[in-house]
């Protein structure tokens, strides 16, 4: 395996970095953004969509600060695990990221955006020619999606980062920045349709920083991953449910976000809602799990089943709810 | 002046040396009293010896044998010097990259390579135009080609390969490469193989079978078989598949090919065999077998995996030769995969019968297995697939059909406790649904069922020592077995295991073991008494130049610093079949014993002339020969060595080892045969989710019958290694394939090798059963022990949920479908309500246990009597043990070819059987 050539662009500071791709853009010339590079490097390595420019994050110190409210898109998600400040959910979402070494490099930004994956798209250049390609690289082919064949406008990989759904659960807004300004929305709208698409991202643009808000102290919950080994793999289904106690014994807000199922992390507002109206503690955990396992549609394109995957998704929410019940007694 | 204490943690530096002058005799001018816990009873020491004395006994000097002993080259590897297969550089080697096919199967129509070679920077391209002489590593099925000769057999099969002045180039140069196929319609499904087919895969003459795609097929009958169904009164029955795995050691396979100025040939390879190689090479390159030499690197790693003659390898050297410069080829690890040679995917039904007295009345397995595109081992895989599970249980009667078939995908071939693992699994998992179906316990069900030591099994192998009843009561009560069985609440359980394999096979592939010994060690010792050992084992990390270092260490009575061993060079090193079939203990340590007792014999001659004490009473001690009786009498090593170089200079000798004759005559008797097995017994604790499916293991305690622990160091790490590997194979490794066919997973983030997260605690149990034919009593430790981890999880997780689970590996998707379907059967809801099997014993326990009590007796006796009668399998059913029960039984059968009848109603592997080999149905 070897990586495809590529320029190197190292700015050394935030407005250094938007004039490089701004230039870039200027000159038609396509580039990728590296953090950690984790995700980046390897798929270069597989040739996937690599391309001629890579500009380098790791200089631009505005990206590196770390505070309760604020984590730059920079922070390495094993500062996550090991700092005090931050929500324990969302450090114990990234402890269970990968592995240590990577954790060591890999960066919260880096997670955030994490390209989607599938059995047919992360391959060698070889092995993909010897299917003719897919719809997610296809290399100038028009090719289909080898998952659900014959139909070629959708790409169905899946996202498979889990601090996605925890800091939706903790309500974080993201930021993001270009050469033209900078913008900021709810994380919850910044996943966007399809594998290919993922998130709103325009070309030139990077993701700052997230805020979280103060409250996010007062949140409670947990983050479940299923996978198959308790290292390196990346979840099959990952579940992080988050609630407010009004002091009593049931949530005053609940809020449940997964990942690894389909393209992008999906925010399930009406079923947490729903099971608020009414909450009935053991009960209502039971008909949360089971409207999760119905919202979620995984595909065939990772090392397990969808119909298991969608199955665990129910058990991983109720197991996320734990918390909920012991407060109860 | 205060005594000169020994230095601790002292670091070697050069001229520094934790020990006096080597060779000098020590110290002291008197000899160190021996280690007598390390001498046998049998030679006056302390060591106890319940398993009575061995042939080697008077050779132990009590320095390294038996001892914990880090591994001679581990120094070379933990600092990064030990130069594996890409290590090697020479000067202006170019870099080879191999041009791949993406179909399963086509006609290769044309190559142009013209635009590659017009690339700056490529100096060679090669082809199957270049090389039409076929290998393969058993000499009866050599259907392999350096690269395609017309056909691409899978997915990744080589059409033809480059060498470039870098990595980049020639990386560029392959795309190059213009390829134009004719596609065939490609199988991939192993039941396909035994339909016939427009064109099969391979073509094998007069001698293939019917037009269908059977590489190999077997039938055998032993046995009262048609007794089974009268005398059965619990049968179990069960479909196993069992997915493909592959080896994936560390390194990934690398050649660096070099032909030097005199116009020889250096292979450099990570090899398992350097042996099959060289022939290999010769058949490929049409050039005579002195001319070639081939290196040995260190090996990351092999496992079966780097045992056949690659094409790789084959293409390194044609390159070279083509460019006039060195070529390397390194693997990327998906490459690995395209190579393969791991354990074929198998359908697998067992059935198993028992009868009124407990006793194992029928063994039935029917082994279908893909051998993937090419024959590699294949043909003794087959074999394996039967014959590997008719011990250690004495058994009533045993039918085997088994066929290998060619699909489109990377070979199958040997891999770590080849063609035994999954049968084994099968095996013991069904005991252990018998032992409940009859309401005993599984352990004692084995144990009063086991073959005595120095006893024939049903088709005629010759077993020596048995450890087997040691290796099921150590683990029995090491694991509280007793307090845990069918008692533990639900997702928690514990299973038992077995396993029994081969410790060398007994014939050669290559000549007659007549003819030619199977391992040969040479010595040699010059004045500055070094021992320099050259061998042919290849060490691929098992510690084989280690085992020959400390055998002839202990007999000549040295420190392990002054044995080198050199073992790399075809050139230098006397031929040895290679590291394969757990022969490498048993055959090259009796080979460099053989050969240091020779010089052992002329430093004794020599002391004797100096000291003119008989040569009777002398004895090795650390660097001295003395007198037993009087240790002040004797002289120093090197004052020995230099009296018996004064009239020849360097001492030399040669040992060599052989098996004795064995084994019966049937088609296929051979097959199995080995001068020893080796026997173990793991129980594994396990936790099943019923919520999720997820198996985790949580204890093992693994006995294993070694013989003789040489180094308890190696022997455990065998053992905790093969427990990761093997449960790698029961939990979540599979090589999985698409639905078009594609390996899907060919690298190792989804290929899921368990990480230390999953690897349970590992108690190893050795158990010395003192075989008499070993070196020093030993016998294999690096294969065996990976059997029994499988069926002893298999068996937990039944324990544990009261699910049999047919299909490895038992992922949590798989076993969550079982958890559903069994809910759904008892129409419960919740699986936290189902409930763990549990056991009340029947009638027959008791009668089982005053079995195995006597059995246990009957073992010892005869461990330990020297005139011993001979004993065959089926005594336990009443019949003369001293001759083989077919020889006057007429019910007792031994047959190899099926008869009409099965014909009419054949098993799945067992179809094989309704075509006909071309030269029998009178083709041309």
């Amino acid at each position: 395996m070897r990586m495809p050539p590529f320029t190197l662009h190292s700015p050394a500071s935030l407005d250094e970095a938007l004039e490089i791709a701004s230039k870039l853009q200027d000159a038609k010339k396509e580039f990728d953004w590296v953090a950690g590079g984790t995700d980046l490097l390897p798929n270069y390595k597989w040739h996937l969509n690599s391309k001629k420019n890579v500009i380098s994050l790791a200089n631009v110190t505005e990206l590196f600060e770390l505070k309760a409210t604020h984590i730059g898109a920079m922070v390495k998600l094993h500062e996550l695990v090991e700092s005090e400040v931050v929500h324990p959910v969302l450090a114990k979402a990234a402890s269970m990221i990968a592995s240590v070494l990577i954790r060591r490099s890999g960066t919260v930004g880096g997670n955030i955006c994490l390209d989607t994956r599938c059995y047919w798209f992360n391959q060698s250049e070889d092995w993909r020619e010897s299917i003719d390609w897919c719809h997610k690289c296809d290399c100038g082919t028009e090719a289909d999606c080898r998952v659900i064949p014959n139909q070629n406008t959708l790409c169905v990989a899946t996202y498979q980062a889990d601090l996605a759904p925890v800091l939706m659960c903790l309500d974080a807004t993201i930021h993001l920045a270009s050469s033209t300004g900078t913008r900021s929305m709810q994380l919850t709208d910044f996943f966007e349709l399809d594998g290919m698409t993922r998130n709103k991202l325009r070309p030139g643009e990077l993701v700052t920083h997230l805020t979280i808000p103060k409250d996010s102290a007062q949140w409670e919950g947990d983050y479940q991953k299923l996978r198959q080994r308790e290292s390196w793999d990346f979840p099959e289904a990952g579940v992080a449910v988050m609630w407010k106690m009004n002091g009593k014994n049931s949530p005053n807000d609940l809020r449940v976000a997964t990942t690894g199922l389909e393209s992008i992390p999906g925010f399930h507002q009406s079923q947490a809602q729903y099971a608020l109206e009414d909450w009935n503690g053991k009960e209502s955990i039971k008909s949360l799990a089971e409207s999760i396992r119905k919202a979620v549609k995984p595909v065939q394109n990772t090392w397990y089943t969808p119909s298991y995957r969608r199955k665990m998704a129910r058990v991983l929410t109720k197991r996320a709810c734990a918390g909920l019940l012991e407060d109860s007694k | 002046m205060a005594e000169k204490k020994d230095m601790v943690g002292y670091r070697q530096q050069p001229g520094k040396l934790p020990f006096s002058r080597p060779g000098s005799g020590g110290k002291k001018s008197f000899s160190e009293p021996r280690d007598e816990s390390m001498i046998p009873a049998s030679q006056g020491g302390e060591k106890e010896q319940p398993w009575g004395s061995h042939r080697h006994d008077e050779l132990l000097s009590g320095r390294v044998i038996g001892k914990p002993t880090s591994l001679i080259d581990s120094k070379w590897k933990v600092t990064g010097q030990a130069h594996y297969g890409d290590d090697i550089r020479l000067p202006g080697e170019l870099i080879g990259k191999i041009v791949r096919s993406p179909h399963h199967y086509a006609k290769v129509l044309s190559i142009d390579a013209t635009k590659a070679l017009e690339l700056p920077g490529v100096v060679a391209i090669s082809t199957g135009a270049d090389a039409s002489q076929k290998f393969g590593v058993l000499p009866v099925t050599k259907d392999e080609h350096a690269m395609a000769v017309e056909t691409v057999r899978h997915v990744g099969d080589i059409v033809a390969c480059v060498a470039a002045e870098n990595e980049v180039t020639a990386l560029e140069a392959i795309r190059l490469i213009d390829v134009e196929y004719e596609v065939l319609e490609s199988i991939h499904d192993m039941k396909d193989g035994l339909n016939d087919s427009e064109k099969p895969i391979h073509d094998r003459g007069k001698y293939h079978i019917g037009e269908a795609n059977i590489q190999k097929r077997v039938f055998q009958e032993f046995g009262d078989v048609n007794g089974i169904q009268d005398n059965a009164i619990a049968s179990h029955k069960s479909n196993w598949y069992f997915g493909g795995v592959n080896h994936a050691a560390t390194e990934p396979h690398a050649a660096v090919a070099h032909w030097d100025p005199s116009g020889r040939l250096t292979l450099y390879t990570p090899q398992q065999v350097p042996h099959y190689v060289h022939r290999a090479l010769a058949d490929v390159l049409e050039i005579p077998m002195h001319q070639i030499n081939v290196h040995r690197t260190f090996v990351g790693g092999g496992f079966g995996g780097k045992s056949d003659p690659f094409p790789h390898e084959m293409c390194a050297a044609i390159l070279a030769r083509k460019s006039g410069r060195p070529v390397r080829i390194t693997f990327d690890r998906e490459e690995v995969y395209w190579l393969n040679r791991g354990r074929h995917p198998s359908h697998i039904e067992m059935n198993l019968h028992a009868d009124s007295e407990g006793r194992l009345c029928g063994i039935e397995t029917d082994a279908l297995i893909d051998g993937g595109a090419f024959a590699s081992f294949g043909h003794v895989t087959t074999y394996y697939n039967g014959v590997l599970h008719t011990a250690p249980y004495e058994i009533g009667a045993f039918h085997y059909t088994g066929a290998r078939v060619w699909t489109n995908k990377p070979a199958s071939g040997a891999m770590r406790g080849h063609g035994a693992v999954n049968s084994r699994c099968a095996v013991e998992v069904g005991i252990d649904d018998l032992s409940e179906q009859l309401s005993v316990d599984p352990i004692t069900f084995r144990l009063a069922n086991l073959l005595p030591p120095h006893s024939a099994t049903i088709t005629g192998f010759r077993v020596t020592s048995i450890g087997m009843r040691e290796c099921l009561e150590r683990v029995k009560e090491a694991s509280g077995w007793d307090e845990k069985f069918r008692q533990m609440p639900l997702g928690k359980g514990i299973g038992i295991g077995c396993g029994f394999f081969i410790s060398g096979s007994g014939l050669p592939i290559h000549w007659d073991p007549n003819k030619f010994p199977h391992a040969t060690v040479h010595l040699k010792i010059d004045m500055d008494g070094g021992v320099t050992v050259h061998t042919g084992a290849a060490d691929i990390g098992q510690g084989s130049d280690t085992v020959v270092a400390q055998s002839v260490a202990e007999v000549l009575g040295l420190p392990l610093d002054m044995i080198r061993v050199r073992s790399r060079d075809t050139d230098t090193s006397p031929v040895d079949l290679g590291s394969y079939s757990s022969r490498v203990t048993f055959m090259n340590a009796n080979a460099a014993i053989s050969a240091a007792m020779k010089i052992r014999q002329e430093l004794i001659d020599a002391t004797v002339i100096i000291t003119d004490a008989p040569a009777k009473k002398l004895v090795i001690g650390d660097r001295r020969i003395f007198r037993k009786d009087d240790p002040a009498v004797g002289v120093s090593y090197l004052e020995a060595l230099h009296k018996a170089q004064e009239e020849k200079g360097a001492l030399v000798a040669s040992g060599a080892y052989r098996t004795p004759p064995m084994g019966r005559a049937h088609k296929g008797a051979a097959a199995g045969l080995a001068p020893a097995y080796s026997f173990s017994a793991y129980v594994a604790e396990v936790e099943v989710d019923p919520e999720t499916g997820q198996t985790k293991v949580q204890e093992v305690w693994a006995a294993h019958d070694c013989g003789k622990a040489l180094n308890p160091l190696s022997v455990k790490g065998q053992i905790i290694g093969s427990c990761h590997m093997g449960m790698g194979q029961v939990l979540s490794e599979e090589m999985r394939y698409g639905r078009n066919g594609h390996l899907m997973n060919p690298d190792l983030l989804d290929y899921k090798i368990p990480s230390i997260h999953e690897m349970p605690n590992v108690t190893p149990i050795i158990v010395e059963s003192n075989d008499p034919e070993g070196p020093f009593g030993a016998k294999e430790a690096g294969e065996g022990p990976l059997l029994p981890i499988l069926p002893a999880v298999c068996n937990a997780v039944y324990d544990a949920i009261g699910i049999r689970t047919h299909n490895l590996p038992i992922t949590p998707d798989k076993m969550f479908k079982a958890i559903e379907k069994k809910c759904k059967l008892l129409s419960i809801d919740d699986p936290l309500d189902l409930t763990s099997p549990s056991l009340e014993y029947s009638e027959l326990q008791s009668t089982l246990e005053a079995r195995a009590k006597n059995h246990a007796q009957r073992d010892i006796d005869r461990r330990l009597n020297e005139n011993i009668e001979a004993y065959h399998n089926g005594a336990l059913f009443g019949k003369d043990p001293t001759i083989p029960p077919d020889e006057v039984d007429e019910n007792w059968t031994v047959s190899v070819l099926p008869s009409k009848e099965y014909l009419s109603n054949p098993r799945l592997a067992g179809k094989a059987w309704l075509h006909t080999e071309r030269r029998h149905r009178g083709d041309d």
